[in-house]
């Protein structure tokens, strides 16, 4: 049975009709046409889906979409200004930390998420925050640095 | 994933109301990173027709403290126990178990209910039925425990009962050690046991109109040593391949209390109480840790191909001891 609801992604609303056995990664990419976020696994083990919801960061394949109405939810897509990337984007860009570029937006969601809570990591805590996020091309280390040039000095 | 029908429960006393009236063909939602695996896999010769979310079910996400310890709500999540101002000074093991859990984003989705609910990762109760069809273990209601003679790594050096797959839960093994309590609500009303008593060889004590509610955590005394260890091949996302969670007082070099209790070595968490006998009323050193770690794992019955845990084992609670 399907149900018609409302899914605040980025700050704007969409209206979907989905089977509530659809996962929020399945609907963000194949309702809403939103495909940043990826599916790697399927299985909440790789990361390549996260997203943020409520400014935390989860594993959209492992949400059921039903469940996310009345939610703020926020895709790599809603990182940008309009043309201009954000801060966090262009360190990426300038640092290497982006190779095929499957696991990128994954990795910016889990590290927009950690930046939000606190601003200024130290390098430790930036590993942390992305314990949950595979990279296979890179090699984890331009990510990070990426991220720390964006975190600044540590408090 | 294969359809099933969603109901969002808002109060508990609705949610135990539909468990009775779908008997059995129905499950919970809560965080679902446990629960979407094992759908999405088909691992279980069953398939829910409803799927119960209880997420929005309000009063049971708190965290509260009263004269005794702490009261923590089911759906309290991971990440919230972790950085718990009250559950760091009042039971930090929990804090370092909950940490301990898979990654970040599973951190912020999960709950505590959830955590010690979760099914057993057995790689062959696991299989999915995409690659060829489920495999119809003793576990699920079949023959033959594939583990015994097959890839038995990771399962249990503990109990050589009907199934050899361990408890998964890093959470459940601070409890132990804690000696919590869980609350448990039904359409006959709420019940509270020793959370020692919550495993059984296969799942739990949970009836079909069963939920958990609250766990209940007295306050560890500030001169004990609380520590919870997770070994592990990956630092972050893999289970415990062994774990302990370990509350030691030791005063003027003697032990006062000892309460020690091992993961992912049994279906369910192992208090190590020879190893506790062995070292309470005891001066702390080196040759006391040893009789300890010994007496933890005497009647340890490893399998083919994990005896390596037992040496772990004894390490883990050496350390826990000495530190």
């Amino acid at each position: 049975m399907k149900q018609a609801i409302s899914l605040s992604v980025n700050g704007e609303l969409h209206e979907v009709d989905i089977h509530p056995h659809r996962t929020l990664l399945e609907v963000l990419r194949e309702e809403i046409g939103l495909t940043g976020a990826k599916e790697g696994c399927g299985r909440g083990a790789c990361g390549s889906c996260t997203v943020l919801v409520d400014g935390q960061a989860v594993m959209a394949c492992m949400t059921l979409a039903i469940a996310m109405v009345g939610k703020d939810i926020r895709t790599v897509e809603g990182l940008a200004e309009g043309q201009e990337l954000s801060p966090l984007q262009e360190a990426f860009v300038e640092h290497g930390a982006i190779q095929c570029g499957f696991c990128t937006p994954g990795m910016l969601m889990s590290s927009k998420a950690l930046l939000l809570e606190n601003p200024h990591p130290k390098k430790e805590e930036i590993k942390k925050a992305l314990s949950g996020n595979f990279c296979r091309c890179t090699g984890y280390a331009k990510i990070v640095e990426a991220i720390a040039a964006v975190a600044g000095d540590p408090k | 994933m294969k359809s099933f029908r969603y109901i969002s429960a808002n109060t508990v006393q609705e949610a135990v109301a539909l468990l009775k009236d779908y008997k059995g063909n129905v499950k919970l939602i809560a965080g679902g990173t446990d629960l979407l695996g094992v759908l999405k896999d088909r691992i279980l010769p069953g398939y829910p027709e409803v799927l119960i979310d209880i997420k929005t079910i309000s009063g049971l996400g708190d965290i509260e403290e009263d004269a005794e310890g702490l009261r923590i709500g089911a759906l309290v999540k991971l990440a919230d126990l972790a950085k718990s101002p009250l559950v760091r000074k009042r039971c930090n093991v929990l804090a370092e178990a909950a940490e301990a859990v898979a990654s970040p984003q599973i951190r912020n989705m999960g709950t505590i209910g959830g955590n010690i609910c979760q099914d057993v990762r057995c790689c062959y109760y696991r299989y999915p039925d995409q690659i060829g069809g489920r495999i119809l273990c003793l576990r699920k209601g079949g023959q033959k425990c594939f583990a015994v003679q097959g890839d038995n790594r990771y399962h249990a050096i503990f109990g050589r009962d009907a199934c050899l797959a361990v408890c998964p839960s890093d959470t459940a093994i601070a409890l132990s050690a804690l000696d919590a309590r869980i609350k448990i609500a039904s359409t006959n009303g709420d019940r509270v046991i020793p959370f020692n008593d919550f495993y059984r060889t296969r799942g739990n004590v949970l009836e079909a109109d069963d939920i958990v509610t609250e766990i209940q955590v007295d306050q560890v005394p500030d001169r004990a040593k609380q520590k919870f260890t997770k070994v592990r091949s990956r630092k972050s996302l893999d289970f415990a391949i062994a774990s302990i969670a370990s509350i030691v007082t030791v005063e003027d070099g003697i032990c006062k209390d000892a309460r020690v209790a091992l993961g992912a070595v049994a279906s369910r968490p192992i208090r190590a109480a020879k190893a506790e006998q062995a070292i309470k009323g005891e001066a702390i050193d080196i040759l006391t840790a040893g009789r300890a770690a010994e007496a933890a794992i005497i009647d340890a019955a490893p399998l083919s191909r994990n005896a390596y845990k037992v040496e772990v084992i004894k390490t883990l609670v050496k350390r826990a001891i000495l530190s």
